[in-house]
Order: structure tokens, then sequence, then C-alpha cells
């Protein structure tokens, strides 16, 4: 393993930038390497937070399912949230846990519509479950949010 | 010189010894940095002493932006015989026996820069004013008296904004690699909120921003480059578009790193005739954040799966995919800070 992965990755970039782009042969190469160290410190930043985000996700989505799935009469939609609330990842590595939140994500995000198309007939549940969908959203993207200058 | 540098120099000797009917020599040829949509490259030619400065553009592998090399010249080619300042068309080629791929060539503009970071202080609001002068002059062009209505996909005034949408939830829809639950929000708060029909039919330039037009060290706006995503439409795609918050992130009251926003909108509709209809242009400015939003996810997917493996592609797909993501819950949370909206109209 390599070790404080996350700092291991960010010397390289460091590297690029005091002692590579310095000697690049022109303009287009010292542009490409800049965007690559630019590159290179988000990929020290998913580096420690990429398991973390995809658990807390998963999590967040079945408590979300579990919540709503008493107010869904849509049986197809229903039976895909409970699928998803008893599904587990194959493992932690970051390939299986992301194919598990992309499946949750696919059934939250029709359950979404399905809760505005609710909302817009006057069901006052679908308000109170379309203000919980958001909240989730807006942690979602928070989560995901790169600390960069560029 | 690069094998590849060479290659293309002795293509383009060729192509416009016969296209200018005398022999030709280019001499330097250089790649420039960004262009992400084509490959660009800068060169000098000579006729015997004189020297010509060039601008190649060629369709790349892979590209950010899936676009027509037609429909960008013929558009450019409008603009420049209208008065608006853009580098000169001179050659469109779709003959791949050339230099192995299409590509347009125009005339070179020099003393030039592009970036947006290297805009002196002193320059920005004037600098900005000009800005979105120039677009409401191009809100204001009438496309179809430029003959570019056989040159772009047809529309109206009533049908532009959805025809727009549809055009860009299927973008997302094809490449994404990860479900995008915020740009699908998006698409049904467009598609629930449509907006009134537009005020005309415009030369929507598609990617009107800082850094995508070339200005001299005293500031002056010398050309409109990258008009790639050109299109007929509501010339409010364009204001909203060049207002998005992406433009102006570590700044966000000033729009495209120039001016305040509402400074940019009056400069914009004096010069367009237009007023702007707050309801419509948030419409547009949520449509300009998905559109963004599809831009990003394409260039990731072809970043990933493509054969370029351009860094500019990657950072497009992450980075700026994260921080459009952030724009449009930003427009569209009940929970919001409306962090973004002091870019009303």
């Amino acid at each position: 393993m390599i070790p404080r992965g996350s700092e291991g990755v960010r010397h390289l970039a460091t590297r690029v930038v005091a002692d590579l782009i310095p000697k690049a042969v022109d303009a287009y190469t010292a542009a490409d390497l800049g965007l690559t160290t630019a590159l290179l410190d988000m990929v020290a930043q998913d580096y420690d937070r990429a398991v973390e985000v995809l658990v807390a996700d998963q999590s967040d989505m079945r408590a979300l399912f579990e919540a709503a799935l008493g107010s869904i009469d849509d049986a197809a939609l229903a039976a895909r949230m409970s699928a998803a609330i008893t599904a587990r990842p194959a493992s932690l590595h970051v390939k299986d846990q992301s194919a598990q939140a992309d499946i949750a994500m696919r059934v939250l995000i029709d359950l979404h519509a399905y809760v505005e198309d609710a909302e817009a007939r006057g069901e006052a549940r679908a308000s109170a479950l379309n203000l919980k969908i958001w909240t989730f959203l807006d942690v979602h993207v928070a989560r995901r949010a790169y600390d960069s200058a560029f | 010189m690069t094998p590849r540098e060479d290659e293309l120099r002795s293509g383009l000797s060729a192509y416009l010894s016969r296209q200018w009917s005398t022999e030709t020599r280019v001499e330097t040829i250089s790649r420039i940095p960004g262009g992400a949509s084509r490959e660009t490259w800068r060169c000098a030619a000579f006729v015997g002493e004189e020297r010509r400065g060039l601008v190649i553009r060629l369709d790349p592998e892979t590209s950010l932006i899936d676009t027509d090399r037609a429909t960008e010249y013929r558009a450019m080619d409008a603009a420049h015989r209208a008065g608006v300042p853009t580098p000169e068309p001179l050659f469109l080629e779709a003959d791949l026996s050339w230099l192995g791929r299409p590509f347009s060539i125009t005339s070179e503009i020099t003393g030039c820069q592009a970036s947006a970071d290297a805009i002196p202080d002193a320059h920005r609001e004037t600098m900005g004013r000009r800005k979105w002068t120039l677009l409401g002059e191009i809100a204001a062009l009438d496309p179809l008296a430029l003959g570019l209505a056989d040159a772009m996909p047809a529309t109206t005034v009533e049908t532009c904004a959805m025809e727009q949408v549809d055009y860009w939830a299927g973008v997302i829809a094809a490449d994404e690699i990860h479900p995008n639950p915020v740009a699908e929000a998006a698409v049904r708060w467009l598609r629930r909120n449509q907006p009134p029909a537009a005020r005309k039919l415009s030369l929507v330039h598609g990617d009107y921003r800082t850094g995508n037009f070339l200005y001299t060290p005293d500031g002056e706006i010398a050309a409109i480059l990258d008009w790639e995503m050109a299109h007929l439409g509501d010339p409010l795609e364009d204001l909203a578009w060049s207002l998005d918050p992406l433009w102006c992130w570590h700044n966000p009251a000033r729009a495209g790193q120039l001016l305040p926003h509402t400074e940019a909108i009056r400069c914009w509709e004096a010069a367009s005739g237009l007023k702007v209809d707050p309801a419509a242009f948030n419409w547009w400015r949520v449509f300009a954040s998905l559109k963004g939003i599809g831009i990003w996810i394409s260039s990731s997917e072809d970043y990933h799966n493509g054969t370029s493996k351009q860094p500019i592609l990657a950072m497009a797909g992450w980075l700026m995919t994260d921080r459009q993501q952030r724009i449009l819950a930003d427009y569209l949370s009940p929970h919001s800070t409306r962090r973004f909206y002091e870019a009303k109209a």
C-alpha cells in the first residue's frame, strides 16, 4: 500500500509544478502539465474519501426509501425500493460500492419524479418527502465537492 | 519539429499552394493550448517573402463537444460578414487526403490573449461592457438575412427552448457514467416550467464566455472564438450561459470575472433592443447549468471511454461537473442558501 496515499499523490503534483513545468518545451505541454497537477490534487481528495462518500450515500438512500415506502402506490417502484433497502455491495472496494450506489440512485431518481408528480396533485405527504429528498441531494452534492483553486 | 508538426506543415504547404494557386510554404507551426473541442494549431505561411499568420482547426479524434465543423465555420463566417469581430474564415476542407482529418483555416489575430486570469484589472469593467454589448449585437442580427437558415437546424420561437432541453437531456442519458439525480431533477423542472416563446430567433453563439474571445493588451476585444455550438434559438440562451456562475466561481459578484451581473444585463439590453423577462431568464439560467452538466458529463465519457486522454477532458468531466451540480442544487433545492441568486435579472 502507498503510505498516506493522499499525501503521496500530492507530492507527485508538487514535483510536476516545481520541476517539470519549468522544463516544458512549449506552452501546450506546460498547460497540459498544469491541468494534470490540478487533477492529481483531486485524485488525492478522492483517495481519502471515496468509500466514505459511497457508503454514506447508500445509507442515506436506504433511510429515505424506508421512510417513503409506506406512501408509494406504484408497486414496481416500491419493489425496487425494498430491494435497494436490503441490497449490499459485494465488498468495500470502490468499484463494488459504486455499482450498488448507482443502482440505488436510479431508484431514487424515479422516486423523486414520482414524488414531484404526487406533489403537483396536491398530496401533502409528497411535499414532506420531496423536502427530504432534496436534503439528501444537497448533502450528496456537498460530499463530492472538490477543494480546488483552479 | 516533431513528426506530427512536420506532417501538418507539409500537408498545409501543399493545400495552401493549391488554394492560393501559388507556391506557399508553411515554416513554423505550434499547437495552441486549450481548444478542447478541436485540435487548434497556429502557423506561419509564406508566399514569397509575404508572411500570413493562420489558425488551423482540425477535427479531433475525440472532443469535449460533439459538433459539426461546417456549422461552426458558417456561423463564424456570417458573424464576420455582419461586422462582429471574429477571425476571418478562409477555408473549410472535408477532404481527408490533406491532413488526415477535416479542418478549417482562419486568419491569425496576433498580439492578443484569451486567458480570463490574465486580464488586467484596470480593463475588466470596460471589457465587460464591450463583451455584453457585442453579445447584444449578435442577438440583434437577423440570422435568416445572414443565410443561416440552411446552415443550422430549423426551429421556432415556440419550440427552441424545449428542443434544447431534449437535446441536452439526451446527451446526459447517453453519456453519463453514473446517474445524476440533480441533472434529472433539473430536466423535470425545465419541462414542468416551460418559458414563454422567444422574443425572436437569433444566432446563438452557444459558448459565449470570458476565455472564448481574444483581447488586446489595452483591453479591446479583437475576436470572438469557438462558434462550434452555434445554432438558432432564443437570445436569452446566450445571455444566461454568459452569466453562469461557473464562469466567475471564485468571485461570484463579477459576471465572467468582469463586471456586476446587473450591469452586464443592462449592456446586453441596450445593444440587443430586447428587454429581459425575469421569469424567462431564470428558466434559461437553469437550462444553462443543465447544458453545462451535459457538456461536462460528455467530456468525462470521452475521457474514460474515448481514445483521447487529454487532461482538459478530465478537468471538465471531474471538476466542472462538481461545480455545475452545486450551482444547479443552489437554483433548485428548497433548502438552498441562494448563493448564486445575485445574478438575477
